[in-house]
């Protein structure tokens, strides 16, 4: 292995999380910090974590210079070299709290987790979670604050932020990111206090303002939706990502599975495919702007309705189509055949309010809304909604005020509004016109350059804060380390503009901390408990909604324009993760797209605009336009072109920059996710990098999938793709499966993954990466296919591409008891363990790949180059996330899932040192503990009683490719859907 | 064409041959050997450590036990080295002016670490822990040998995966009771731990030979 | 006279042994057409090419190359199967057409063998290469290590690496033996002291003596002996890279003889494409004669044939068997998938391309000749590329399918390996008769005693 050989780096002032940073002005410790990994090669940074001590120069292979022990001077209590601890935190994604459990080694946060007691977690860890751990080591973040592009002292920053005003904040706006955070607005309180004249401004790219507004309309007051899809048999869902990108997904994925396994009902109205959508038994594909039509024809089907609601639906589903008219009155004798209390229709954040109130009303009209225990409650939303005390103002009246110069000084605070603010409000020049403007943020972005001041925040692992979840849980932010580099935490910032000139987070948190809360459990919890928002009672006034209805009027006939539709990247978000490697390099749900942003349309639309995949296409809103490549993808809605946002960005960050286009060009405040437009075709071609190029199984039995009518009528699908192969040489001999029913000998690890409730949202392939450590092979890599994903999600399609029916089916290695990989290997570095996994031993491999070529699930990945030492994105401080219980790769060896064989010999210790047998789900690998429906399930088969063994029992079970007799110890449940016959 | 190969011409041209073929085996018997040898495996040999630390003071003159200052063996993978202030417990009342110890002092009052140089070191791909060996009833010397015997700490056993393989595929001749793991001079008597013996029922011992017990 | 039509026989007109001594023994010495040194100065620049990107390759990982999952293989065991095929027919003339007494070998059996020696030389290349780390290669050969772990047997790997290194051996012991008589020869010849000592050193003392050729003779055999079942195994052995695996398109139990066919069939094709251009040169059409062009194309049709066979074979157990991967593979992966014009490429120079091989005009028609071998090793490369690369692209699973593209290092390894080929023979061409003086001697012998006892068909041979 190479090595660089550079001064020791000391990780000694590491190991204390949350100690208040005094330093103001200088970055003592952290420069070392983006040094350290280069200090040290891969694997022996490993080894550093592992003992807790810096090794000084490596050993190169001649092996002569000796390595170096740097044991600590003072022995911190609470580390034991080489053991993790972990610790409870929170993640804050669109102003709302995600309870996490963050692994850490010796003061190095490594693995998130999601926290089981935390009501938006229930353990698991979507995407965005699981990658926060790398955004902490990106090596593009900010470093230092700057004024004018200078560097500055933070002494000067904090002098700047806590200056008194003469005119009492009237020429000061502060614009931030909309949080739930109590401490946040306790600091802006109290900076108003200071400058009552402030104004302040929330603004994000996700604007999720329309539910609540729906409730205003319906209700009469601001109120956040509570929908508890357990109580739910049957869910409309009109252009609702509930899984996918709506707050709670976690939770709601938890408890749609929940349902689902006893045979719940899906039916899902939306244009561009959403991760909910694959998961519909009924998904019907129609343009966003249709979507009020179709609701109020579901209106009128159902019937027993207040008077004026029907003559506003009326007008509104004129010229709803025979499709509709069909979709609607099934769906409505669905929902009236089933007892009142059991249904739930819910709209869609990108619907305008007037549905959200209407599908409140239908609710209604189905008894869903009752007090908590019902599918759909109230609440006071965990977000305030717009203060009384008229400090707060719109982002549009912001630029207002901007334009009009009557502001001297713009604060904002995280966020990146230069980049994502509507086009129309041209916000990058009315910031540059501001005389002085402070920017705080993670990276030097877009905001950044338009800026005077830039402040560098802070790391959500890195500061003290809190957040509410949405229902309004109470949940702490506490800091795995120390600031990497000299930054700041948004709370900090804003107690200096309130006049505190040594803010401290700690300190801060502690005071807006409630009385009478036991902090310290508290703390190791999380979160506070019962603090969840408790349920409204609510009664609807119908004249408004109708009103809110009417307001909506006929859909403009015959309006033949295409519709532009934008939606939150699945893998990026609304930008602000689009320089983390693992998100871009992550395939979209559907697609399977990364690294870059395309024109999604679907085969029709294709067809019309004679585009294939990767023909530039030029699509223009009114009259702004940007050209992005076409994907065709299966199941989406005619006549309609959809964006991802979150591309397309020019900051700091190398990764990101030059990565797709920014849909945010033609983005509208008038019209922020879907508007009329133009799509053609251009000369040009773009190469995508496209992970699964192929959507069809060719009629092959891989991914099996039936409706439950199918199913009750022959029960044995599944039957023939399961159980031992005759052979010609009789049972198998001295292989594990011979230990199998002999409990004696020990666990025999498998998984069993259910179809059924795979939703395909990626938690775990990122789960995968980051506890496996593997590395990122950028664009150029994932074009010719040599992505190192260990795990990846297979996704096909069925039916006909208008309307397919989906089946996700993440695919990882099958640990067969007879491997084909294994007899072909000439050096025995893939062998059979006697606990039944297919073992990789990358330090015996050389590297021929013979084991790939046999492999009929092509599950392994070779390390073609050095990934390590040759991808920018691998490198640097990014090393210090590595875990160090799994070896890093070198260049030239394969490699494969391991069944998270590090954590399964982790547990054989224990068990062995208090002489006992391991425990029953004393094993959970990466990707089942991310997993958010518990579609993976992991254990013994020597254990009866495990749950795996059970799901192998399950009539549902099947082998994929079991014909080859390869006697995979990871099976399959097949995919249950359950259609509505009457919907056409 | 009388006189272009002298009479010799033919002994030369076989010495020749032989010596080739000679050649051509040594070049393939040669780094077998040497593998073999303690040069090869880098034993026996003392390196120069900061301070001048002396084993053989600390464990026969002074009794010290091992778990003393390398206090995580039995709980972690990693043995532990001792930090600073646990040299200082003793050296800030006796032996705190002898030069010998100036470079512990100076770590400790300037906070800068000392480094140690690695004696045993495995490759990087090598999990190797400490803590299950030691409740295992593996003694310190099996692998470390007489360390107390040691003014300046050498490796004395091969470290090759073969010589692992010797004890993990039968571990039994190689294991003592746990209160006799530190012992240096043990010499049988008492019983092992059943911890191993426990695992083996019905398992024999390929879980200790499988290859991620140790690479993983 | 006889006309064109009518077969040459193997050794035109009644050359004394002086005579053909003197004129196969004179291209060592005498200078050689300027082309023929500027062929070789091309020839020299790609092995240079060759060296710099094996360098590369080494010292960056195999990750230049057009390689991916799944198509895990690519160029670097197609040319490793290619060159050790077109080994063969060197193998296949020297030891088995000896062992048949066939006297037409005695001409071309010298140069066969040396092109088998350096097309192996190219084909040994390859599996070090492709290996992911190459610094290990010492692992799939059993040896006692401090590991205490072995290769693993059951694999075709270690087996590929001691078949490759034996056929080396062997081909390199049987080329130089024959060689030993000539050597002397050109020693007792050579203008000049030093090429004297030379030459005299690598000729080990060989005096001529009727015990030396006792020896010879018996030392010969055994070699012929010993490398005729090599041209049956290590074929085998490679194939078995292949058959082993359960992969669509590999799984197939003719491989070993299909295989077999395949190399000698490219073999013989290489035979022509190098005799052709030589006989013309040195202007030794007297020795090798259009009967041997002749001779060379029959062979060439004949196991071509058998490599048709062996297509069709494939192609109906597919379709036998049944299975829908294998049969997507054969009927659709490789007929119409990406890559797909390459195995048209190969139907076309392997299958209809010898046909012309019938016709006795053609097999007269040396240039024609020439260009139609060139095509057969072009196919037979392709045949290659079809099996590997078009059958990894098609496997089981859809989701994992990708196609694949070779970088330009993948085509400057190959053609750098074509250059080294030629440089190294040209060298032979240069400094050892590529003829065997020796046994021709014999033969013209032979044929003059046979015309003495007089048989037919003999007197035709040596009209």
């Amino acid at each position: 292995m190479p090595h660089i050989h550079r001064p020791p780096i000391h990780w000694r002032s590491l190991g204390l999380s949350g100690e208040p940073d005094e330093a103001v002005d200088e970055a003592e410790f952290p420069e070392g910090a983006d040094r350290a990994p280069l200090a040290v090669s891969r694997r022996q940074f490993g080894k550093l974590l592992g003992a807790s001590i810096a090794l000084a120069t490596g050993q190169g292979c001649t092996g002569r210079t000796p390595e170096q022990i740097l044991p600590y001077v003072h022995q911190p209590p609470t580390v034991t070299a080489g053991v993790p601890t972990t610790y409870a935190t929170s993640m804050m994604l669109d102003g709302y709290a995600t309870g996490l459990l963050v692994e850490s080694h010796e003061g190095r946060p490594t693995k998130v987790e999601g926290n089981p007691e935390h009501p938006a977690s229930l353990g698991a860890a979507g995407v965005f979670e699981q990658a926060h751990v790398l955004g902490l080591y990106d090596p593009d973040r900010a470093r230092r604050p700057r004024r004018d592009g200078a560097e500055v002292g933070w002494r000067q920053v904090l002098d700047r932020l806590s200056a008194p005003r003469a005119d009492h904040g009237a020429g000061l706006r502060l614009l931030l990111e909309p949080t739930s955070s109590p401490l946040v607005h306790a600091l802006v309180t109290q900076a108003r206090r200071r400058m009552p004249e402030m104004k302040v401004a929330f603004h994000a790219a996700c604007d999720r303002g329309a539910p609540i507004e729906g409730a205003r309309l319906a209700y009469g007051r601001l109120l956040a939706p509570q929908p508890d899809l357990r109580q739910a048999q049957v869910i409309v869902s009109l252009d609702a990502d509930l899984l996918g990108t709506m707050p709670f997904r976690l939770r709601h994925a938890r408890h749609f599975a929940a349902r689902r396994r006893q045979g719940g009902r899906l039916y899902v109205v939306e244009a561009m495919m959403s991760v909910t959508g694959t998961m519909a038994d009924n998904r019907l594909q129609r343009r966003s702007r249709d979507l009020p039509r179709l609701a109020a024809a579901l209106a009128l089907a159902l019937g027993a309705l207040p008077a004026e609601l029907v003559t506003a639906c009326a007008r509104v589903a004129q010229g709803a189509d025979g499709a509709d008219e069909t979709w609607a009155r099934a769906v409505a004798d669905d929902l009236r055949g089933r007892p009142p209390g059991t249904t739930l229709i819910i709209a869609g954040e990108r619907q305008p309010a007037a549905l959200h109130a209407l599908a409140y009303a239908l609710n209604e009209r189905l008894g869903n809304v009752a007090d908590m225990g019902s599918p759909l409650g109230f609440t006071a939303p965990a977000i305030p909604g717009p203060r009384d005390d008229g400090a707060q103002q719109t982002l549009a009246a912001l630029a207002g005020d901007l334009r009009a110069g009557r502001v001297d000084t713009l604060v904002t605070i995280g966020g990146n509004p230069v980049y994502d603010a509507p086009v129309d409000l041209d916000f990058a020049a009315l910031v540059r016109h501001v005389p002085d403007t402070l920017y705080a943020g993670l990276y030097e972005n877009e905001t950044a350059r338009a800026s005077r001041w830039f402040l560098p925040l802070s790391h959500g692992l890195e500061s003290w804060g809190d957040g509410r979840a949405y229902d309004g849980t109470v949940s702490l932010q506490q800091p795995l380390i120390r600031p990497l580099y000299s930054s700041r935490s948004p709370s900090e910032l804003l107690a200096a503009l309130g006049g505190v000139r040594q803010p401290d987070g700690l300190t801060l948190l502690r005071a807006s901390f409630p009385a009478g809360v036991d902090w310290e459990d508290a703390l190791s919890r999380g979160f506070v408990d019962g603090t969840a928002e408790p349920p409204a009672q609510v009664h609807l006034t119908p004249a408004a909604v109708a009103q809110a209805m009417g307001a909506l009027g006929p859909p403009a006939e015959g309006s033949t324009a295409l519709e532009i539709g934008f939606y939150l990247s699945p893998t990026v978000h609304d930008g602000r993760f689009a320089n983390n490697a693992w998100l871009q390099e992550l395939p979209t749900p559907v697609g399977k797209l990364t690294w870059d942003n395309a024109a999604l349309l679907a085969p029709r639309t294709a067809q019309q605009l004679g585009v294939s995949d990767g023909d530039r296409v030029q699509v223009t809103v009114a009259g702004r336009s940007v050209s992005a490549p076409a994907l065709v993808i299966p199941g989406h809605a005619a006549g309609s072109v959809s964006l991802w946002l979150g591309y397309g960005r020019h900051g700091a960050e190398r990764l990101a920059e030059g990565v797709g286009v920014s849909a945010y060009h033609l983005r509208t405040s008038a019209a922020p996710w879907f508007s009329d437009g133009q799509a053609v075709k251009i000369a040009g071609r773009h190469e995508l990098a496209v992970t699964q190029r192929h959507w069809t199984m060719h009629g092959r039995p891989i991914a099996l999938a039936a409706t439950r009518e199918v199913w009750r009528r022959d029960p044995k699908v599944a039957e023939a793709h399961r159980g031992v192969q005759p052979s010609f040489f009789g049972p198998p001999q001295r292989t594990p499966a011979l230990r199998l029913a002999d409990p004696s000998a020990g666990p025999q690890w498998a998984m069993a993954i259910d179809t059924s409730v795979c939703i395909g949202c990626n938690a775990c392939m990122v789960a995968c990466q980051a506890e496996n450590n593997v590395l990122v092979v950028g664009k150029a890599g994932v074009l010719v296919s040599r992505e190192m994903h260990w795990l990846r999600i297979d996704t096909y399609f069925q039916g006909t591409p208008e309307a397919p029916t989906v089946v996700h089916q993440p695919m990882l290695c099958q640990h067969c008891e007879h491997a084909p990989c294994e007899y072909v290997c000439p050096v025995n570095a893939t062998v059979h363990s006697p606990d039944g996994l297919n073992e990789m031993v990358y330090n015996r491999c050389v590297g021929t790949r013979f084991c790939s070529n046999n492999c009929p699930y092509k599950v392994r990945r070779f390390n073609w180059f050095d990934w390590s030492e040759r991808q920018a994105a691998n490198q640097g401080v990014v090393r210090m996330q590595r875990n160090p219980a799994v070896t890093v790769r070198e260049r030239g060896v394969m490699e494969k899932c391991s069944y998270c064989v590090q954590r399964i010999r982790r547990a054989e210790i224990t068990a062995r040192e208090q002489q006992r047998e391991i425990a029953r789900d004393e094993v959970v690998t990466a990707c089942q503990q991310a997993c958010p429906t518990g579609a993976i399930v992991f254990g013994s088969l020597n254990d009866e009683a495990s749950r795996v063994a059970a799901l192998r029992r399950d009539p549902r079970s099947y082998e994929v490719l079991h014909e080859l007799g390869t006697r995979p110890r990871t099976t399959y449940l097949l995919r249950l859907d359950h259609p509505n016959p009457e919907v056409t | 064409m009388a006189g272009l190969f002298p009479p010799w011409s033919d002994t030369a041209l076989r010495v020749c041959l032989c010596l080739m073929a000679g050649g051509a085996v040594g070049a393939l018997a040669f780094p077998m050997v040497y593998a073999r040898t303690p040069e090869g495996q880098d034993r026996e040999n003392p390196l120069v450590q900061p301070v001048a630390f002396d084993h053989r003071h600390h464990v026969q003159d002074d009794g010290i036990d091992c778990r003393y200052c390398h206090t995580d063996v039995e709980t972690a993978a990693s043995a532990g080295m001792p930090a600073t202030e646990v040299c200082m417990g003793c050296h800030a009342q006796i032996w705190e002016r002898s030069p010998l110890l100036a470079p512990v002092r100076q770590s400790y009052f300037s906070g800068q670490p000392l480094r140690w140089n690695r004696v045993h070191d495995l490759p990087d791909f090598v999990y190797f822990d400490h803590s299950v060996h030691v409740r295992g009833g593996v003694g310190c010397v099996t692998c470390h040998g007489r360390v107390d015997r040691m003014a300046m700490v050498y490796q004395t056993a091969p470290l090759t995966m073969g010589w692992c393989l010797d004890c993990h595929r039968n571990p039994e001749g190689h294991r003592r009771p746990v209160d006799q793991v530190t012992s240096m001079t043990w010499i049988g008597g008492g019983t092992p731990p059943p911890g191993i013996a426990h695992f083996h029922e019905g398992r024999g011992v390929d879980s200790l030979t499988t290859c991620t017990a140790c690479h993983r | 006279m006889k006309s064109a039509a009518a077969s040459e026989p193997v050794l035109i007109g009644q050359p004394s042994d002086a005579e053909l001594g003197d004129q196969l023994l004179a291209p060592v010495w005498t200078r050689l057409p300027r082309g023929f040194y500027i062929i070789m100065a091309i020839a020299g620049l790609l092995s240079l090419l060759l060296l710099a990107l094996v360098t590369w390759t080494i010292w960056t990982g195999i990750g230049l190359w057009g390689n991916d999952i799944p198509v895990a293989w690519a160029f670097a065991i197609i040319n490793f199967v290619w060159w050790i095929g077109i080994g063969h027919a060197g193998t296949f003339i020297s030891a088995i057409l000896l062992l048949l007494e066939q006297r037409w070998r005695t001409s071309i059996n010298r140069f066969a063998e040396a092109m088998t020696l350096f097309a192996v030389v190219q084909a040994g290349m390859f599996p070090v290469l492709h290996l992911g780390r190459p610094w290990f290669l010492y692992w799939l050969f059993p040896y006692p290590a401090v590991m205490k772990v072995w290769p693993n047997f059951k694999s075709a790997l270690p087996w590929d690496a001691a078949a490759v290194t034996t056929y080396a051996t062997v081909s390199l012991l049987f080329w130089y033996l024959g060689l030993v008589p000539d050597l002397a020869a050109l020693r007792d010849r050579a203008p000049g002291r030093v090429r004297r000592i030379v030459y005299g050193v690598f000729a080990l003392g060989w005096r001529g003596s009727a015990r030396h050729f006792q020896r010879y003779r018996i030392a010969y055999g055994l070699l012929a002996g010993l490398a005729t079942p090599l041209v049956i195994s290590v074929h085998s052995i490679v194939s078995a890279d292949f058959a082993i695996t359960q992969l669509p398109g590999w799984h197939s139990t003719i491989f070993p003889p299909y295989f077999v066919a395949g190399a000698i069939f490219s073999g013989f094709a290489m035979v022509l494409t190098l005799m052709i251009p030589v006989r013309k040169l040195y202007g030794v059409g007297n020795v090798v004669t259009m009967r041997h062009v002749e001779n060379v194309c029959k062979m060439t049709l004949a196991t071509g044939w058998v490599v048709i066979y062996s297509y069709a074979c494939e192609f109906y157990l597919a379709w036998y068997g049944g299975e829908t991967s294998e049969m997507y593979t054969m009927f659709h992966g490789w007929t119409t998938g990406p890559n797909a014009w390459v195995f048209w490429l190969s139907i076309a120079c392997n299958m209809l391309v010898p046909q012309l091989f019938w016709s006795k005009r053609v097999r007269n028609n040396q240039w024609l000749v020439w260009v139609m071998s060139l095509a057969i090793n072009v196919g037979m490369w392709s045949e290659r590329f079809s099996i590997i690369v078009l059958s990894l692209q098609r496997d089981y699973l859809p989701s994992s399918w990708h196609g694949y593209r070779p970088t330009m290092v993948d085509w400057g390894i190959l053609a750098g390996t074509i250059g080294l080929f030629t440089f190294l023979f040209m060298v032979f061409l240069r400094f050892v008769p590529f003829i065997p003086v020796q046994d021709m001697k014999e033969l013209a012998a032979e044929l003059r005693g046979s015309r003495a006892s007089g048989t037919a068909d003999d007197r035709k041979e040596s009209a």
